[in-house]
């Protein structure tokens, strides 16, 4: 095992915004779940992104983000899984501060960065309800998910790594 | 019968807007209005709290500028403790500070202006990013742009411990001092960090004021705004980035007031409009006169651009012949000219440059007595500083036993509110004409016109996918007849 990839597990999100915390959670659990494992580090709380993101990835061979998503009629607590590949076409939009995820990638590969392919980027990602409160407690409704939630997700991380 | 163009993001990262540009018949614009969500609770979320603790949350509002919140919070809790912060403390966050805004100045140059000025405000969008800024001027450039980023990041660590939700700053000064081998390390940051400045200073002459179309877009296009300026300025008036007075000045040069952080509310008052979540700030004095321009409004903004127009110098030699060159190119001071904003952040960046140059020759820099204990409870406070996109403010009131009784913020962002709503529907006005095909290009443009404020809606929150897609929609008749979507 001491041959695996380097991997790096990001809960990205804000603790104190109510369920947009529910990246930063998963990365805790996880890391208390999964236990030491060879090559596998976390990242339990990253807040930032852009090109601060590349000195937090660089030198990895995959990466596990964990974050939170609001997508239109979406149910709180229902996840996603994709990877980067599925990023790409973002790199045409315009950010208002910073680059995005995507182009971010693009340009530390460019620029000779070792990154995780776009294949190694696993991304999962947790509908929300409320990303606009602050508050140290997630909605009611995304608390009652969770424990089903963090187990699927589990389930599905092992069998990533 | 009105037709509505919405510019509308899908999701969010750093927080989002939404443009709404209403057309008559004739396909000429009729309004506009510029929407974003304002997040909750928060001075709720303090209350209760003990008053220390706050700058160590509030950097977590705001995940673009932790650092701006951090040192308003910190000087708004000196306040409660009494204001016992020893100088060598705020010589340290000043100087902290500096190196926080190089690392901001240089993403918002590099990776959100130079895309419209090195590429192409119309340039296809696939290449109007940073990727395509690197192929135009070389991968050697892009290699020292994140290697001028990643050194002003280091010199936030070395300073503060960490570079993002900062626990540094505490009431009565820092937690940490430097000692000598940490001020080596950044005296060969900065030594490379000031050449930097001098290389951006010289690429924007080369690629931006060497476009003579550039140069009139700046100047004669409709970006431009007859509305007041404010920032912050020392006692020389000059500007300063982390303590002084604010000062207002009129775009005709002349001081409307000059004031302390605690004589905030006298001086400025929000207004609200049913349509929108965000308030909007405006001269107190003056009374709330609507969304106009003149000498007589009460609308303001606070920016780069305006923290330069209110100063009557730079506070270091090399800024302040960057500021002389700078308005004697763009015809005098004031300038209202907003896109001079992508200029004024580059000339801001070699104060910040020559101010971190002056504190590593700062023999007191490396003491040891950057904090004194507070022993009494004032009960109320007060924290100014310029946010890297407007002047920021924090008030917060205790009780005897040091726990919140409340906190009001004016963030960087809220100042501008009016003039980017008053900006946008310029642009959309000058640039949607009738019988003219709306581009891409177009939407880029009047998005141009928001952006040079580098507004912040973001309060570290956080969705994927991680980005701002824009979708626009023409509307008439109840049908979507025109549809632009990028990115999805």
């Amino acid at each position: 095992m001491t041959g695996a990839p380097r991997t790096l597990v990001l809960g990205m999100g804000n603790p104190i915004l109510s369920d947009d915390a529910v990246g930063i959670r998963l990365a805790r659990d996880l890391k208390a779940r999964l236990g030491e494992l060879p090559n596998l580090f976390f990242c339990e709380e990253c807040s930032v992104g852009g090109l601060n993101l590349l000195d937090h990835i660089s030198g990895y061979d995959r990466l596990v983000v964990l974050d939170s998503i609001q997508t239109r009629g979406g149910e709180p607590g229902a996840w996603y899984y994709f990877d980067a590949t599925r990023l790409r076409d973002s790199q045409n939009v315009n950010n208002i501060h910073d680059v995005n995820f995507s182009t971010a990638l693009e340009l530390g590969r460019r620029l000779g960065h070792h990154l995780p392919d776009d294949s190694d980027i696993h991304i999962f990602a947790v509908e929300v309800e409320d990303n606009v409160t602050f508050s140290e407690t997630m909605t009611d409704v995304l608390e009652a998910r969770y424990p089903e939630c963090l187990e699927e997700i589990l389930q599905a991380v092992r069998e990533t790594l | 019968m009105t037709r509505t163009i919405g510019i509308d993001p899908i999701t969010r990262l750093e927080g989002h807007g939404k443009i709404e540009i209403f057309l008559n018949d004739d396909g000429s614009v009729k309004d506009t209005y510029f929407q974003i969500p304002e997040l909750r609770g928060f001075e709720r979320f303090v209350v209760g709290r003990p008053i220390e603790e706050l700058p160590r949350i509030v950097t977590r509002i705001c995940g673009v500028c932790p650092a701006s919140h951090h040192m308003a919070s910190a000087k708004a809790v000196d306040g409660c403790f009494g204001n016992e912060a020893p100088v060598l403390a705020h010589k340290l966050r000043d100087m902290y500070y500096h190196a926080h805004y190089i690392h901001s100045h240089i993403a918002h140059f590099y990776a959100l202006a130079a895309p419209d000025f090195v590429v192409g405000p119309d340039a296809d969008p696939a290449i109007r990013n940073i990727l395509g800024v690197v192929a135009k001027v070389g991968l050697e450039i892009g290699g020292a742009v994140i290697k001028a980023r990643a050194q002003a990041q280091e010199i936030q660590q070395i300073l503060g411990g960490r570079f993002t939700h900062l626990v540094w700053c505490l009431p009565g000064g820092v937690a940490k001092g430097i000692d000598k081998d940490d001020l080596e390390k950044i005296k060969a940051m900065v030594a490379d960090l000031y050449e930097f400045t001098q290389f951006s200073l010289k690429l924007f002459k080369d690629v931006v004021l060497g476009n003579p179309a550039y140069v009139d877009l700046i100047l004669n296009g409709p970006y431009c705004l007859d509305v007041h300026n404010m920032g912050l300025v020392d006692e020389n008036n000059a500007v300063n980035f982390y303590d002084g007075k604010v000062r207002v000045v009129d775009y005709e040069g002349k001081e409307i007031c000059k004031y302390e952080a605690k004589d905030y509310a006298e001086h400025v008052a929000e207004h609200v409009e049913s349509w929108s979540y965000l308030k909007f700030p405006y001269l107190k004095k003056r009374g709330w006169k609507g969304f106009v321009e003149g000498i007589d409004s009460s609308i303001y903004m606070a920016t780069p651009l305006s923290r330069l127009n209110v100063a009557d110098r730079m506070a270091t030699p090399k800024a302040q012949e960057a500021f002389q060159e700078m308005f004697s190119t763009l015809g005098g001071k004031p300038c209202k000219a907003l896109m001079a904003a992508h200029w004024a952040r580059l000339v801001e960046m070699v104060q910040n440059a020559e101010m971190l140059q002056a504190y590593c020759g700062d023999p007191e820099i490396t003491g040891d007595g950057f904090r004194v204990v507070p022993k009494r409870i004032t009960g109320e406070g007060f924290g100014i500083v310029e946010a890297m996109r407007g002047t920021l403010t924090h008030h917060y009131t205790c009780d005897e036993n040091a726990i919140c009784t409340s906190a009001n913020l004016i963030v960087g962002t809220t100042n501008n509110n009016a003039p980017i709503h008053m900006v946008t529907k310029k642009a959309a006005a000058a640039f949607i004409q009738p019988g003219k095909e709306i581009t891409e290009g177009i939407l880029n443009m009047i998005e141009m016109a928001f952006r040079s404020f580098d507004p912040c809606y973001s309060c570290a929150t956080h969705s994927l996918p991680g980005q701002m897609p824009l979708e626009a929609r023409i509307w008439k008749n109840g049908e979507i007849v025109q549809h632009f979507k990028r990115g999805a």
